[in-house]
């Protein structure tokens, strides 16, 4: 018997009792529904609460705060740490930001440059780990610098971004690409006297804005090779400048200097994978690293996230699961309705597999359209309870909501997930009464006394 | 062509556990032989319907074959006797028993669609032998539209829609009035000389039994004698 000539079949059956199939298929569609928006609910909170916790920072970095030596903690990263740090396996960049121990001054066009700091950082890692920027390009040359998205913002509008009032509208750091800036680089000299070295440089990358509405970048990134430059003027690392030797505090102690263990800040490993940032955390940490990554916290969270899905789709579960004592229900019937059909199609030849077939396909198509109006409602809720919620908490409970915050999430894989479930449910809840159609006796059908 | 081969049948009847058991067919020893009309005869409750059910694969002889064309058919699963008869046999019934949501054609076409044939090919077999049987202008209609000898007709074509090599009829005329039932006897003799089907019956009717080439009687489920067409009834066999 060919495929069309049973769905023929059913689609006759179906339309036989119009009424008891609707209700049916609603009871099919309501469970998966409930299935769907309650597990959303975990997808979304998920969603919302780990793309707040990752922002900007890369799932592929590790960060390392010390190594340990002797029993001992020992904050200071130095050049062999980060050299052995390249060295292991699957490490794609070994990145660092050092502060410039001076304020450098920059001027535009004869302008002070509201800029926070400057920061040394390795280009050449930079670039393997992914620097953002939101225009230009990476420096290739000596004298070329990067600039923070906010270098154009004055200390008060930053300060506004960060309180009540939105912060003013200043000019894109971007106009900026191409100028020269212009650092001064102050020391100490051996008479006690201050002296000046001009550097300039030019613009050509800005930084990406950072994700969070309170942070601001207003920093000048410079490179290995201007730091250089700098601290052979200074004499010093990272260009502190001496102190006075009149200052009169007899504690403090001179800036180390270029022939020093040098200390490098804020170091992160970035790994060529996520899958890979357990392996590298693990085989660092067995030789005293001690190290953070968002990834091992991550998976902490998501695996909270995990339970609470499963948990709340097997709640859902149950929902469909009452629908398909309607499906059984409906399919119990059926075939008691049609047994005298199914007599005569037996007497005449009928293949038992062929009226079981019928009986399956039945139910799953009944078991497919809940599902599928079930998933169109389920994202039609999803959409208004987003729209909503926000509205409504803010209504009633005075709190204000995140801009980007999701309550109701459905990826597709959920909704395939869901649509599996009921047609799965509802091929179940038909077996039976599809069984039994099978077993119909031929002549008790045709004296019709069944 | 069919043979029945020291057939036993009886039935449990009554709740479990208190059944009681019923004998209903004792011994019976039947050859049809190809090409063949054969006419059952006997009164109510002789065991004559019990018999074609057994040659059907409705139900299973409690002892004794059944062979039919060569191939013995008494162990065949339910899956192997829907085979057989989808191939093999053809039925007629006393009640004709159509789908009731089903037309003349879709009903008449049921074992085409059973043996899954396309539909182009459907169409012009079922038109074809509606035609045969004077009903084709009702071929939209349902059986609650028809007369007895209109739905009589429709299940005749449904029965020889796969041209069966054997068809077995249960009382074919019991619901016709006199005019349907020489048109189908007619039939039924054609389709025996044209194609060489082999027909079992059952009937009351003489009438009936007539065309037969040979008449079988049974009596409270023993075989009492078969004769043929100018034999002596009188003349038992068992």
């Amino acid at each position: 018997m060919r495929f069309t000539d049973q769905f023929r079949f059913v689609r006759q059956n179906m339309k036989k009792n119009k009424t008891r199939l609707f209700m049916t298929v609603l009871a099919t569609a309501m469970g998966c529904t409930f299935l769907i928006v309650l597990a959303s609910v975990g997808f979304g909170l998920q969603k919302s609460i780990v793309e707040d916790m990752v922002g900007d920072r890369m799932v592929t970095a590790i960060d390392i705060y010390g190594v340990e030596s002797n029993n001992e903690v020992d904050r200071v990263i130095d050049a062999d740490n980060i050299e052995y740090l390249r060295t292991v396996d699957h490490v794609k960049a070994v990145t660092y930001r050092n502060y410039v121990q001076q304020a450098l001054n920059p001027m535009i066009d004869g302008q002070a440059v509201g800029s926070n700091a400057t920061v040394n950082v390795d280009f050449a890692a930079e670039s393997k780990a992914g620097f953002g920027l939101s225009a230009g390009r990476l420096p290739q040359e000596p004298r070329e610098v990067i600039v923070g998205f906010n270098i154009r913002q004055t200390p008060q509008q930053s300060g506004a971004a960060g309180g009540d009032t939105p912060p003013a509208d200043a000019p894109p750091a971007k106009e900026w690409l191409g100028k020269i800036m212009e650092l001064k680089v102050k020391q100490l000299g051996e008479d006690g006297k201050e002296r000046t070295m001009k550097l300039p440089v030019t613009i050509v990358g800005i930084s990406e804005q950072p994700s969070r509405e309170w942070q601001t970048d207003s920093n000048v990134y410079i490179g290995n090779e201007i730091l250089t430059e700098l601290e052979a003027f200074t004499g010093t690392q990272w260009g502190a400048m001496l102190l006075p030797e009149d200052s009169g505090n007899q504690n403090a102690e001179q800036p180390p200097g270029l022939q020093d263990p040098r200390q490098f800040n804020q170091v992160q490993v970035i790994a060529d994978g996520a899958n890979r940032v357990k392996g590298i955390s693990e085989e660092i940490r067995e030789k005293g690293y001690m190290s953070h990554s968002i990834a091992s916290e991550l998976k902490q969270i998501n695996l909270v996230f995990t339970i609470m899905k499963i948990g709340l789709g097997f709640v859902g579960t149950i929902a469909v699961l009452i629908a398909s004592i309607g499906i059984f229900n409906t399919m119990t019937m059926a075939v008691t309705e049609r047994s005298q059909d199914i007599g005569i199609m037996k007497a005449i030849g009928a293949h038992p597999s062929a009226i079981r077939r019928i009986f399956l396909l039945e139910s799953s198509l009944i078991g497919l359209l809940g599902a599928v109006i079930g998933t169109v409602v389920a994202y039609v809720i999803s959409i208004v309870v987003n729209i909503g919620l926000p509205i409504a908490i803010e209504a009633f409970m005075e709190e204000q909501v995140p801009d980007d915050f999701v309550f109701s999430f459905i990826p597709p894989y959920l909704a395939v997930i869901a649509c599996l479930i009921s047609l799965g449910v509802a091929l179940l809840s038909g077996s039976r009464p599809a069984k039994r159609a099978t077993r119909i006796d031929v002549l008790s059908a045709l004296r019709r006394d069944i | 062509m069919i043979e029945m081969l020291r057939i036993n049948h009886q039935f449990a009847i009554g709740k479990k556990g208190k059944e009681r058991v019923v004998p209903v067919l004792h011994d019976i020893d039947l050859h049809v032989r190809e090409g063949e009309i054969v006419a059952i005869v006997g009164r109510s409750g002789s065991g004559k319907s019990t018999l074609l059910n057994l040659m059907s694969g409705y139900i299973r002889p409690t002892s004794g074959e059944i062979r039919v064309a060569g191939q013995s058919v008494t162990s065949l699963s339910e899956g192997e006797w829907a085979n057989f008869r989808l191939a093999r046999l053809g039925f007629m019934f006393q009640s004709f028993q159509l789908i009731p949501s089903m037309t003349a054609f879709e009903n008449a076409e049921l074992p085409l669609v059973l043996k899954g044939l396309g539909v182009s090919e459907r169409r012009k077999r079922v038109m074809e032998l509606l035609e045969q049987v004077g009903i084709a202008d009702y071929a939209g209609h349902y059986p609650g539209e028809l007369s007895g000898g209109q739905q009589q007709r429709v299940s005749v074509a449904r029965s020889l829609m796969l041209n069966p090599p054997i068809v077995l009829a249960d009382e074919p005329t019991g619901s016709l009035d006199s005019d349907n039932e020489r048109q189908l006897l007619a039939l039924i003799q054609h389709l025996n000389q044209d194609k060489g089907t082999t027909f079992v019956l059952i009937t009351h009717d003489e009438q009936v039994a007539s065309i037969a080439h040979r008449t079988v009687n049974l009596k409270d489920g023993y075989l009492l004698n078969a004769y043929g067409k100018g034999d002596n009834p009188a003349h038992e066999v068992h």
